[in-house]
């Protein structure tokens, strides 16, 4: 429920940033530098598990580069693996259409260092893998900066998150017992009526 | 209406081909009321409605009417629910877009098969089981889909929900044991209108259902596969109602049916033969194809784009995806509509015409669909392609009638096969690979539906003409007794067999439309056969 609150204000924040400024991620500089506590290839389970995200200003920017940050948003987002086969999942520049990134983990204000976070991984993200991104914002909302887990390729640092099933015995029971239910209804029907015929032909 | 029961095409058994589309009832003068019978309705010598009110639930024949497009509604549901939860369960089930395009191919491709066994199931069974069974059988196929957790499961699944669209046979099969046969067109058609409106009806009905669990707390991995609990207990509720409710005849149920001896029974290869070497057979099932096929394409396909590509939720993207499906209460009645106006005017080349200016408005609008760019053109561009792609399928079942008598219900049943067939082709060329978007599969089918209408110009009547080309002069070629009775040979007219073709072909002479001099009649005897006391 929560979930989807972030997810619908992720979007709108993102779509009223960009629509309104056209921002592009080739445009943004990459002045933040993002860690992921999962190892490369640890697969950690959704609903279950935490993940540690800790970000902080690269100093070898000229200071004063962060002056117009008010905002960090950080963002679970899809591996390129991940993104194959699956347009819904597609990265383009503008970031008004970039599906990259569909799970905000955290959304805090900017500040250069220390910051860290601990996220109980939701129980709606999907098995696959992924990298950690974070976003800064300026006043306006406008996208000003990132920094994420991985390279300038994403071939470095991806973790995978193992999603829930959404199964459970309580459900598999009960289609167990309807199926059995309709089968059996039907040809106790069919033959009861058979029964009732031959009942009244032989009358 | 002395008809060959049992014989293969008799599942449509009742249509004589002169039914107009709109005839809300026929006056008593036109077929004698059988004053004795009592029933709601006024009813004919074999006891069938020759009225047809739509908001009654009389018993048996309205209720029939009822029972029969509700049932093929909820396999429709089951069928194409998963289409608006597509954007959920792809995440759920790590799913591709070949995954998804599978799936879609598989979820119309079962009841291919499923449609072709269920006349022969309703002659055995009769109309009332063929129903019941199916829509009973079928609903552990959906109470499977909560157990699914990988792609195969997932197009399995589909797949075997699938075969519940043959509940389509046993309709068309029961409304004809039910209802006269000059207003059988109006109510076959108004129950697979609205029946196939369950395709868009889904569209709203399971993100709404999904939305609801979701506010009990689900999470939405659970919620999608708990929604399928409805659709599910839908089937076996309505197969409860048809056992308990229904009845196979207006006098009763099933056992006299197949007792009535002195059948002419046809043979089936001959039928099969009649059916697959008329050309036009094969111009209509790839016209149907291209114009049922591509309303299932869409139900499958057009939530999940409206999800993706305007960036809407669930439920606003099934609501517009409903929409689609939902044209069908008015679509394919205006399409049979249009035939039989056309057909009034300018007969047999009216409806062809009709066919083909509705199916290429239809191709056009989808292809426009997929080149539209904001969301108000784009549902409107979408509005206006169902019309076309509906209305043409009710318009195609105006002509299918005349194509042949003998083998009415095997082109019906192979028409119908294609359309499922045309939805498979699709799905499989559009909407499975990565090579292209779904906006650019959308504007690729629509220049292909105007591609496949195009051989409708081809087809020619040699007694009433084609889209270009005007009837045969030739007095006796040109003539529907010639057309019907060539599906007989010498010997089998001796027999006396092609007596009904005769009667169709008598009462077919209105798709000649206002033409002044109708071609001199050939006498009722024709040549080499006696006439047989029928």
């Amino acid at each position: 429920m929560a979930n989807s609150a972030f997810l619908v204000s992720t979007v709108l924040l993102s779509c009223l940033a960009a629509t309104c400024y056209g921002a592009t991620i080739s445009s943004l500089k990459e002045t933040l530098l993002v860690t992921a506590s999962p190892t490369p290839g640890q697969v950690v389970k959704a609903g279950e598990d935490k993940i540690t995200v800790t970000w902080s200003y690269n100093n070898t920017f000229a200071s004063g580069t962060d002056s117009t940050y008010k905002t960090i948003q950080v963002k679970l987002c899809y591996a390129p693996i991940s993104q194959v086969d699956r347009a819904w999942r597609k990265t383009v520049d503008n970031l008004a259409k970039d599906k990259t990134c569909q799970f905000k983990i955290v959304a805090k204000p900017y500040s250069p260092s220390n910051n860290t976070f601990t996220w109980t991984i939701e129980r709606d993200v999907p098995t696959a893998t992924y990298f950690v991104r974070a976003y800064a914002f300026d006043s306006a909302n406008e996208y000003v900066a990132f920094g994420q887990s991985t390279d300038a390729h994403k071939t470095t640092n991806l973790f995978q998150i193992q999603g829930i099933s959404g199964r459970s015995v309580s459900i598999d029971i009960a289609s167990i017992c309807f199926s059995a239910f309709s089968v059996v209804s039907l040809f106790g029907f069919f033959f009861m009526e058979k029964r009732k015929a031959k009942a009244s032909q032989q009358k | 209406m002395a008809d060959i029961e049992g014989s293969p095409g008799s599942s449509m058994h009742g249509v004589t081909g002169k039914e107009q589309t709109f005839a809300f009832s026929v006056a008593s003068s036109v077929v004698p009321t059988d004053t004795t019978a009592k029933f709601d309705l006024p009813v004919d010598s074999e006891h069938k409605a020759t009225v047809f009110k739509i908001y009654s639930f009389a018993n048996p024949h309205m209720r029939t009417f009822h029972l029969s497009w509700i049932s093929f509604f909820t396999c429709f549901v089951s069928t194409f629910a998963a289409a608006p939860l597509v954007p959920i369960i792809r995440d759920n089930l790590n799913l591709t877009k070949q995954d998804i395009g599978n799936a879609g191919v598989a979820s119309v491709s079962g009841s291919i098969l499923s449609r072709l066994c269920m006349g022969v199931v309703c002659d055995m069974l009769g109309p009332r089981y063929g129903c019941a069974f199916l829509i009973m059988l079928s609903a552990p196929t959906v109470f499977c889909m909560p157990f699914v957790s990988s792609a195969g499961g997932y197009i399995t699944v589909r797949f075997m929900i699938g075969f519940s669209l043959a509940t389509f046979v046993s309709c068309q099969y029961w409304m004809s044991t039910m209802f006269n046969s000059k207003i059988i067109g109006l109510v076959n058609g108004t129950a697979a209108g609205w029946g196939n409106m369950g395709g868009g009806a889904t569209q709203l009905i399971m993100p709404l259902l999904y939305d609801v669990i979701r506010k009990t707390g689900s999470t939405p991995f659970t919620a999608w596969r708990i929604a399928f609990f409805i659709p599910g207990m839908c089937h076996v509720i309505m197969g409860i109602l048809v056992l308990t409710l229904g009845q196979d005849l207006p006098d009763g149920n099933l056992n006299t049916l197949q007792k009535k001896g002195n059948v002419n029974k046809d043979k089936f290869s001959k039928v099969l033969w009649y059916a697959v070497t008329n050309y036009r057979t094969w111009i209509f099932v790839l016209l149907y194809g291209y114009s049922m096929g591509v309303e299932l394409t869409t139900d499958n396909v057009i939530a999940e784009y409206f999800y993706d590509r305007f960036s809407l939720n669930l439920h606003t993207a099934g609501i517009i995806a409903a929409s689609f499906g939902l044209a069908n209460i008015v679509a394919r009645p205006f399409g049979g509509f249009s035939s039989d106006y056309a057909a009034k005017k300018f007969g047999m080349r009216g409806r062809l015409w009709a066919v083909w200016i509705l199916q290429t408005f239809g191709g056009v609008f989808c292809l426009l669909l997929g080149r539209a760019n904001s969301l108000p053109i784009a549902v409107t561009m979408m509005i206006l392609f169902s019309v076309g792609a509906q209305a043409a399928c009710g318009a195609i079942f105006g002509i299918i009638p005349f194509i042949s008598r003998r083998s009415l219900g095997i082109i019906s049943g192979m028409t119908g096969a294609g359309g499922n067939f045309g939805s498979g082709l699709t799905q499989l060329v559009f909407f499975t690979s990565s090579r292209f978007s779904t906006s650019a599969g959308l504007s690729y089918m629509g220049v292909m539906i105007v591609c496949c209408t195009l051989p409708v110009t081809l087809v020619h009547f040699p007694q009433w003409g084609g889209m270009f080309f005007p009837a045969s002069n030739d007095v006796d070629k040109g003539s529907e007794e010639h057309y019907y009775g060539s599906e007989w040979s010498e010997e089998e007219k001796m027999k006396g067999m092609h007596q009904t073709s005769l009667k169709f072909a008598e009462n077919s002479k209105s798709e000649r439309g206002r033409r002044v001099a109708p071609a001199p009649t050939p006498s009722p005897t024709p040549p080499n056969s006696t006439p047989s006391n029928v």
